[in-house]
């Protein structure tokens, strides 16, 4: 936090390295979005295409470094993240202990399965992380166009210096955070693919500055001389403020004229920018968190269970300590203990033996803490990934002959137990292709077909649907999915309102920023929109006959067929005045237009809510009967929008005109002037009607839903849209139903709205303001939460009560996620069934990711694909990374593996299999075994063993005693098992047999040197008595014979 | 439908079984490992298979405790303890005292054998509070050296008595040095019982672990003796007192092995013991016991398995009877 504050003063590199060192810390701090963020003062000063002035600062190169260790780091750092694990560190410490004399086992004994386990997993983490070298190096080296005396040429990435002049071009990836300058397309524009950075694979329009336009040549660029003021390096993707300082000017800089790092060139032949944030500076770098070393809970549970287990051990070993303490004494005459006798025997000082012996004793007992125990872990876990997961057949997707890709094989036993899901929406959820659906123009509801929402909620209450027949003469295409015969080929003209007919297709065609590509007829020409709504309704209005074909900067071309006459097919150029750009505190979008006729039209379209409040006093019947509809639409789980449209009087438009350009020149506050003349054109709206679009959902992605939630696993969808669309989302994904109590806390209120303009006004010129905003914001936030906790908290006092869903935005989950409000925030949406987060950024989502996982202590699953979701996903527990449309593979095999026993499944997520009562069980079963053990063997080896009457020694018994433990240790596995395989028949069988034929060897060789020959012909002399073939028959059954009492009563009485 | 929709038809779990394989499928082999799909067994403990269970234990175990019973009440058993007897009841105040003293301490007592026992008797000595097993102890030897002939200087881990003004013990360490040098001998009707000593330690130390060669020298030779002596003309092999006293006992108390009467006594024989009381365990208040017994096909008198195997078997039989009245009761 005060990495910032200590910051602002600063300008130097020494500034930039507090600020980067802080960031891990202060990342709540710094995620700041929209106008909330607070501009830091220390700016950085680039001088473009100059590298000497830039020199000077020493900016960080663009090479980058993901790996964990270098060559010199690799085995200390290696090392030390091995003995983390505390049974490693144990097992140094017994190790050492080994090398003493008051050992009583040889070192090697411990030293040689330390090393084994410590080597197999260097050699792991080396390969990891060579891999990750490698992918670094790759792209380190990839080359690309650097401006270097009048040439491009070509040099790798890592060579690229903050300042420097380069050319991207199309379907390439920015090489570092870029200011644009130039582009080959007209108007400076160039088209880019943020799916690595959001996940949203349309493309995104970025506009150069017009003063930079020029300079696309190489020799041309070289002149280029300007000098960037710009805010320090950051992880906020969607800001940027600077000014760029060129021909004595100063210009500003918006988030329009930067690339990021990540992001990569569409539809552009190439482009001219200069770097500003190079390598780990670059915002993508920035928002990436460190990779965190993944340890399931599984393993943390394990050190706390080992910590127990030494616990226990320790306790054991004071126990003998002391014992051996009082015990010794020189009256044993036969010990030797005279005056000379070594410190661990000597009765003058009974603190040294016990103290000593205990050190002896916890060498001695170290094997109660398994050494194998993370390596065979690790190696079951493998094998399931590579064997079972990567392999399973109800994981494959056949389409794209995909199967299911485990990619870490450390969480397996997590995936079990995830209570949270945390998913993306577009792409994961959703298909991300928007059809358009249904309609209604001036009061009539056009459209027939089933929504997936509807079906499903149909196919739930038990009706059966007849598909309808489509009629014969559907358009069907990528965007359209409309099926009504009364709207097409100029059918129309036959409604009772052919009027708002057309200009609802007018209003379709014009009203957009849609571009199209390809060739100029209805089957080729594919349309470029920034939304694939935008792009779904350019092509319904293509479908119903009023095809757009060709964008100029100021016209527009549509080619409307049945317009004044039927069967008539004309061009028609519609002059674009205005464009008035959608943005999501609008929430509309409005164009106004000249038709060659002259007449004046401002189309509008927009969500609802916005549209009413704006619409003329007249009509109310079509009003009323149009929000029915979209009521409806909204329930079917559809994305809805409204249509209006204004005639204008020339002089209304010029005058309105006059503001609008003032207002689009103005340097300051440019988008909320341009805002506050928009509302003054856009008023007397007259409705046309609405569309409805639905966003088609993942294949089976509601009835998985179901069945998860079914099994007691909640559902939160994180998701950068828009809150209605997310709502609609959740709908129609089931996530949220009408049954549902809901709790929305939005930004969008009026309060907060109030709060922030009042603020915002004079925010401009104090910093200190800002503070101010937050605390007004967060107080109102706090009120929210508090309102909607007090409600829940009444709503689950009833029992039995709805279930209930929270909706909450980015802004105020920006507030929310503060430290003061954490709790609250958690306490509520940890007693709603499913959360919807809107408009969050990719941190916010690991954010809140890491908010559950580690304010719940809940196992959380995060499911996305794209490189927004990354910090999300390593935030959570385990996720699936879907590649394409592996992800319907994973989602089949998610609902099989579930869809049978949804409420058996809670049984795992209670974990029920790993509980401390369980442990507290196994330990007071194997105390009761370890005394079966002791004294039936001693006891029944007191006297002569076979008919010739010879005594047993002290090796005969222990070896006896052991027996029976592997026999039984093994025998209890094989009675835990759910399952019995012949593999366990063979693991099990084997085990016993490799220790009978271990002891045969071993008892039946001299060796010299190495050991005493105690346990020479142990066995054969055990063997040849009866005694040994009786024991081995009774304690083993008497020492199960606890187990399988109370797995009996247990199974009978309480069988779950 | 265009073809670049998914139609929702195909696709998912239904159609891996029916696929065809594709050239250059990435579609996983089948088999049952990967599958998980093994034949397997579910051992879920249903009333009937834990009754079954239950049955089946005491069937096996009431058979083999009945017969181990009869076979260690077949066993005839004299137990003697003298450590206090042995002292003459003037000297009892000081037992440390009396058995460390020169004198001669043989002492007299009449045995009567309760019933006809059959040959061999084995005649044991049983120690009480001796640790055998104590670490000190357990290591203080070298087998390297009882072993091989030449290894005479091989004295590791015997300290403390690993040499005596210079030189080597051997054997050497604890053990040997406090080897048991009580003696018994046994008449009846003033005829002498001969104690036959060979063959008294197991085989498979007399062979290998005590050389044939390998001659006691040196021993007891300290100003403390702990225990025998050794007769050094005659190698190690065959001292199987010393073989027998090696083989550490598991607990503190034990018996071992001291010969064996190859005569029947009949029941109401009195047998006079003479015993040799030598080894003090005074000082740590240890008792000594002098032990004649039969042994059956099980060894000696060992009520224990028996009884174990009787009551395992016992109690399964009635948990399964238990368990089948609830079952017949209280049907799941």
């Amino acid at each position: 936090m005060s990495g910032w504050e200590r910051v602002r003063p600063s300008r130097s590199r020494l500034g930039l390295n507090f600020q980067r060192g802080e960031n891990g810390t202060s990342s709540s701090r710094t995620v700041r979005l929209g106008r909330v963020q607070p501009q830091a003062p220390g700016h950085r000063t680039i001088y473009l295409n100059d590298r000497e002035a830039n020199q000077i600062v020493r900016f960080k190169g663009n090479s980058i470094s993901t790996t964990k260790y270098n060559v010199l780091t690799f085995l200390p750092k290696g090392l030390f993240e091995q003995f983390r694990r505390v049974a490693n560190l144990y097992f140094l410490m017994i190790s050492i202990l080994s090398t003493t004399p008051i050992s009583p086992v040889h070192p090697i004994t411990n030293v040689v399965p330390l090393s084994l386990v410590l080597f197999v997993s260097l050699v792991k983490e080396a390969f990891e992380d060579w891999k990750r070298f490698q992918n670094d190096m790759a792209i380190n080296n990839s080359l690309i166009d650097v401006l270097q005396d009048q040439k491009w040429e070509r040099v790798p990435w890592k060579k690229l210096q903050v300042g420097d002049i380069v050319k991207v071009k199309q379907d390439g990836f920015f090489p570092a955070d870029l200011l644009f300058l130039a582009s080959t397309n007209a108007d400076g524009v160039c088209y880019i693919e943020t799916a690595n950075l959001d996940g949203e694979t349309n493309l995104k329009i970025r506009k150069a500055l017009e003063r930079t336009w020029d300079y696309l040549a190489p020799e041309k660029a070289s002149e280029f001389k300007g000098e960037v003021q710009c805010e320090q390096p950051n992880n906020s993707l969607y800001t940027f403020s600077g000014n760029l300082l060129f021909q004595k000017q100063t210009l500003p800089l918006t988030p329009n004229q930067i690339l990021l790092r990540g992001c990569s060139l569409r539809n552009t032949e190439y482009i001219v920018g200069a770097v500003i944030f190079t390598g780990h500076e670059s915002k993508v770098m920035m928002n990436a968190m460190n990779v965190p070393s993944k340890r399931s809970t599984l393993e943390r549970k394990l050190d706390k269970l080992i910590l127990a287990l030494f616990g226990g051990l320790f306790i054991m070993c004071l126990i003998g300590a002391i014992g051996s303490g009082v015990f010794i004494d020189r009256k044993y005459y036969y010990l030797g203990l005279g005056e000379s006798v070594e410190n661990q025997f000597n009765p003058s000082n009974r603190f040294l033996v016990a103290t000593l012996t205990m050190f002896t004793l916890i060498t001695l007992y170290s094997t109660i803490i398994p050494i194998s125990l993370y390596v065979s872990i690790e190696m079951i876990k493998f094998i399931q990934s590579t064997q079972f997961i990567n392999k399973d057949l109800h994981m494959y997707h056949i389409e794209t002959n995909t199967p299911a890709l485990a990619r870490t094989s450390n969480l397996n036993e997590e995936l079990g137990q995830v209570e949270y899901i945390f998913s993306d929406k577009t792409g994961t959820l959703t298909r991300n292709l928007m059809e358009f659906f249904k309609c209604s123009i001036g009061g009539d509801v056009y459209g027939t077909g089933l929504t997936e929402t509807e079906k499903g909620g149909a196919q739930r209450s038990g009706i059966k649907i007849e598909e309808a027949q489509k009629s014969a003469n559907t358009a069907h295409e990528k965007g359209f999915n409309f099926d009504d015969a009364r709207l097409m080929l100029g059918a129309w003209r036959n409604e009772p309102n052919p009027d708002s007919c057309k200009e609802f297709f007018r209003c379709l065609a014009i009203c957009h920023t849609v571009l199209p590509e390809g060739d100029e007829s209805p089957e080729k020409i594919t349309y470029q929109a920034a939304s694939p709504d935008e792009a779904a309704l350019v092509t319904a209005a293509k479908n119903f006959g009023f095809f757009f074909y060709k964008r100029t900067p100021t016209m527009i071309y549509v080619r409307e067929s049945h317009a004044e006459k039927m069967g008539k097919i004309q061009d028609v150029a519609y002059e674009i005045l205005n464009v008035l750009e959608f943005n999501s505190t609008r929430k509309r979008q409005s164009v106004v237009c000249r038709y060659p006729d002259g007449r004046l039209v401002l189309y509008c379209k927009g969500a609802d809510s916005v549209i009413y409040e704006r619409l003329a006093d007249v009509n109310n019947d079509l009003k009323k009967s149009t929000r029915q509809h979209l009521e409806q639409f909204g329930s079917a789980g559809l994305r809805t929008l409204c249509l209006a449209y204004r005639d204008l009087s020339s002089n209304i438009y010029e005058s309105w005109n006059e503001k609008f350009i003032q207002a689009k020149s103005s340097l300051r506050d440019r988008e909320k002037k341009l805002d506050e003349v928009a509302e003054l054109i856009e008023k007397d709206l007259i409705l046309i009607g609405c569309t409805a679009i639905e966003d088609k959902l993942q294949e089976g992605v509601p009835s998985c839903i179901e069945t998860l939630s079914r099994a007691g696993i909640k559902i939160w969808m994180l998701t950068g849209d828009k809150m209605e669309t997310a709502i609609n989302i959740a709908y129609a994904c089931n996530l949220i139903n009408n049954n549902m109590k809901q709790f929305i806390i939005s930004s969008e209120t009026d309060e907060i709205r109030e709060v922030e303009n009042r603020v915002s006004r004079i925010s401009y010129l104090a910093c200190f303001y800002l503070s101010k905003l937050h605390a007004l914001s967060k107080m109102q936030v706090k009120k929210e939460l508090k309102k909607c906790l007090e409600e829940a908290q009444h709503y689950f006092h009833v029992v039995s009560g709805p279930k209930s869903a929270l909706i909450i935005d980015g802004k105020c989950l920006m507030y929310a996620l503060d430290p003061s409000l954490r709790g609250m925030l958690l306490n509520l949406s940890l007693n709603c069934s499913s959360v919807v987060c809107c408009r969050v950024s990719p941190l916010q989502k690991a954010q809140v990711t890491s908010l559950v996982k580690k304010g719940a202590r809940k196992i959380t699953l995060s499911i996305g694909d794209g490189a927004n979701d990354v910090s999300m996903i390593q935030a959570a527990h385990c996720w699936h990374w879907n590649k394409w449309a592996g992800r319907n593979a994973s989602r089949n095999g998610y609902a099989s593996l579930s869809k049978k026993y949804p409420e058996l499944y809670k049984e795992g997520i209670r974990n029920a299999f790993f509980k401390w009562r369980v442990v507290g069980i196994w330990a007071f079963f194997s105390f009761y075994q370890s005394l079966i053990f002791y004294h039936f063997v001693t006891t029944s080896s007191s006297k002569g063993q076979n008919s010739s009457g010879k005594m047993f020694g002290l090796w005969d018994v222990s070896t006896m005693a052991f027996t029976c433990v592997v026999v039984t240790v093994n025998l209890r596995l094989l009675m835990i098992c759910n399952s019995i395989t012949r593999w366990h028949y063979i693991s099990v069988g084997g085990s016993i047999l490799a220790w009978f034929i271990f002891i045969f060897i071993y008892s039946g060789v001299m060796t010299p040197y190495d050991r005493q020959e105690n346990v020479f012909f142990v066995i054969y002399v055990l063997m040849s008595t009866f005694f040994f073939y009786l024991t081995l028959l009774l304690v083993p059954v008497v020492a199960l014979l606890g187990d399988f009492i109370y797995q009996g009563v247990q199974r009978w009485l309480f069988p779950y | 439908m265009s073809s670049n929709v998914p139609s929702s038809s195909s696709g998912g779990a239904g159609s891996a079984d029916s696929g065809a394989p594709r050239r250059n499928s990435k579609r996983p082999k089948y088999s049952k490992f990967t599958q998980q799909e093994l034949p397997a067994c579910k051992p879920i403990l249903t009333p009937r298979w834990v009754i079954s269970a239950f049955m089946l234990v005491s069937i096996v175990f009431i058979p083999i405790g009945v017969a181990s019973l009869f076979a260690s009440r077949d066993v005839v058993e004299i137990v003697y303890r003298y450590e206090t007897d042995c002292i003459p009841e003037s000297l009892r105040s000081d037992k440390v005292g009396y058995i460390q003293s020169p004198r001669d301490k043989s002492c007299n007592k009449i045995l009567t054998v309760p019933k006809h026992m059959k040959q061999p008797i084995y005649v044991y000595y049983q120690l009480d509070n001796f640790y055998q097993n104590h670490r000190r102890y357990v290591k203080s030897r070298n087998d390297e050296q009882l072993r091989r002939p030449g290894q005479v200087n091989e004295t590791t881990d015997c300290d403390p008595e690993d040499s005596t003004n210079g030189m080597p013990i051997v054997p050497c360490g604890l053990i040997a040095w406090s080897l048991f040098n009580d003696t018994y001998s046994f008449s009846r009707n003033n005829q002498q019982l001969t104690v036959n000593k060979k063959g008294i330690s197991w085989k498979s130390d007399r062979e290998h672990k005590f050389g044939k060669n390998v001659f006691p020298s040196n021993f007891q030779n300290g100003t403390l003796i702990g225990g025998a002596k050794l007769n050094q003309s005659i190698p190690l092999s065959e001292q199987e007192d010393l073989i027998v006293w090696m083989r550490t006992a598991a607990l503190p108390t034990f018996r071992k092995l001291f010969g064996k009467i190859e005569m029947d006594l009949n029941a109401n024989d009195s047998i006079n013991v003479t015993l040799q009381n030598n080894y003090n365990t005074y000082s740590f208040n240890g008792k000594k016991k002098l032990v004649l017994s039969t042994t059956s096909w099980l060894g000696g008198k060992n009520d224990f398995l028996g009884i174990a195997y009787l009551t395992v078997g016992g109690l399964c039989f009635f948990l399964a009877m238990a368990f089948t009245v609830v079952y017949l009761v209280k049907p799941r």
